[in-house]
């Protein structure tokens, strides 16, 4: 997996600065994710304005994960993260279906930032290897992809844990970028 | 003075985006035509062709033909994927329906999807191209032939045509895309989006 990710980023956006951001509620599998990528350490830190994000620094890419949900008095501090980001990958957990509605709220909340207006959007379904996971279709309308007009998106069924799907989305991801995105 | 009027209203709309609907049944070559359709109208490079993937979300592609821009809207074609597409109706300007026109088995499928697109009440009057697609391939079937194979009932009411095309290697995009130009500039349903989004005020 790593080198296949090594393959398809490799060069993708010469020299300049690049950041994806994955985001999704605690508990979706954004961590899982990217150790499976396996493209570097993942580094863990508590800034002092509050909220944990992690990243993982890619050749010029940065990775960087928070959970969103909750605290909301330190939302104003997430627009840091926000400048030069190409992408958004947002994971789900599709067998958490009662936290599906604020998984929406905070997507949507999300998608409305000045700043991410140019990122394109790849939607994770994850943790289909769980009894009950809600299929592609379904976890599409639950989150209202289709309010979303003027920015590609894809969702993928992924299985963080067992590996499944991540490079399928990420292949679609970098085919994006490479034709120009949104 | 109704030529001042005029002359405002087309500056004010002139730059609107015109929002074209890609739709067809999986593998019926729509995130190629909408590729080909950037590399034909911009400078931007489409993605190869072995190197488009089955589409499952959204993919958009903005061009400028003959001074009206297009917002090409392609969505996924899969069975489970189809019930997206009506959500995107109500703020088409116009559809195009693509065909694989050398797949005659799955041609009574593609009517089906068709039939239940020209049902919708959401699409009332929107201008309809249907590509007979893959012309590349020897046993594609002309436009005429598949008109024919469509048999397409209620279609009075709505301007329509069928286009031979691929999207392979280039033929008729040009004329589909200057058509569909055309039609949309004329059209009642283009009229009644562009009142409604001024009553709105400047969209988003």
């Amino acid at each position: 997996m790593g080198l296949v990710f090594t393959k398809l980023f490799s060069s993708l956006f010469g020299n300049k600065e690049a950041r994806i951001l994955v985001l999704g509620l605690d508990n979706a599998g954004k961590t899982t994710i990217l150790y499976r990528l396996q493209m570097g350490e993942v580094v863990s830190t508590i800034p002092t304005i509050g909220f944990n994000v992690e990243t993982v620094q890619y050749n010029n890419i940065k990775f960087q994960v928070w959970d969103l949900g909750g605290q909301t008095s330190i939302r104003p501090y997430w627009r840091c993260y926000f400048p030069n980001t190409q992408a958004i990958i947002y994971v789900v957990d599709s067998s958490d279906v009662d936290r599906l509605v604020i998984a929406k709220e905070e997507f949507h909340a999300i998608l409305e930032e000045e700043e991410l207006k140019g990122a394109v959007v790849l939607i994770f379904a994850n943790k289909q290897d769980l009894p009950g996971a809600l299929d592609d279709a379904a976890v599409t309308e639950a989150l209202e992809l289709h309010k979303i007009k003027n920015r590609q998106w894809a969702i993928f069924k992924t299985s963080a844990i067992k590996g499944e799907g991540l490079f399928e989305g990420l292949d679609w991801l970098s085919n994006t970028l490479k034709s120009g995105g949104g | 003075m109704f030529s001042l009027f005029y002359g405002l209203w087309k500056y004010l709309f002139s730059k609107m985006e015109l929002h074209v609907l890609i739709l067809g049944i999986d593998k019926a070559g729509k995130t190629t035509l909408l590729e080909k359709m950037k590399s034909v109208y911009s400078n931007i490079e489409g993605i190869p062709h072995d190197r488009i993937i089955p589409t499952v979300g959204l993919n958009i592609g903005r061009i400028e033909v003959a001074n009206s821009k297009l917002v090409f809207w392609d969505l996924g074609g899969q069975p489970g994927l189809r019930s997206i597409w009506e959500k995107y109706y109500e703020e088409a300007h116009a559809v195009i329906f693509v065909v694989d026109a050398a797949s005659s088995l799955r041609f009574e499928d593609a009517k089906s999807a068709l039939e239940k697109v020209l049902r919708h009440e959401d699409l009332q009057g929107a201008p309809l191209l249907i590509l007979a697609n893959k012309q590349d391939l020897p046993e594609a079937v002309s436009a005429e032939e598949l008109a024919r194979y469509l048999d397409l009932k209620k279609l009075d009411e709505r301007v329509y045509m069928f286009e031979a095309v691929s999207a392979y290697d280039g033929m008729g995009i040009r004329e589909s895309a200057e058509w569909l130009v055309e039609v949309m500039e004329r059209s009642k349903r283009t009229e009644m989006l562009r009142a409604r989004a001024g009553a709105m005020g400047p969209g988003p």
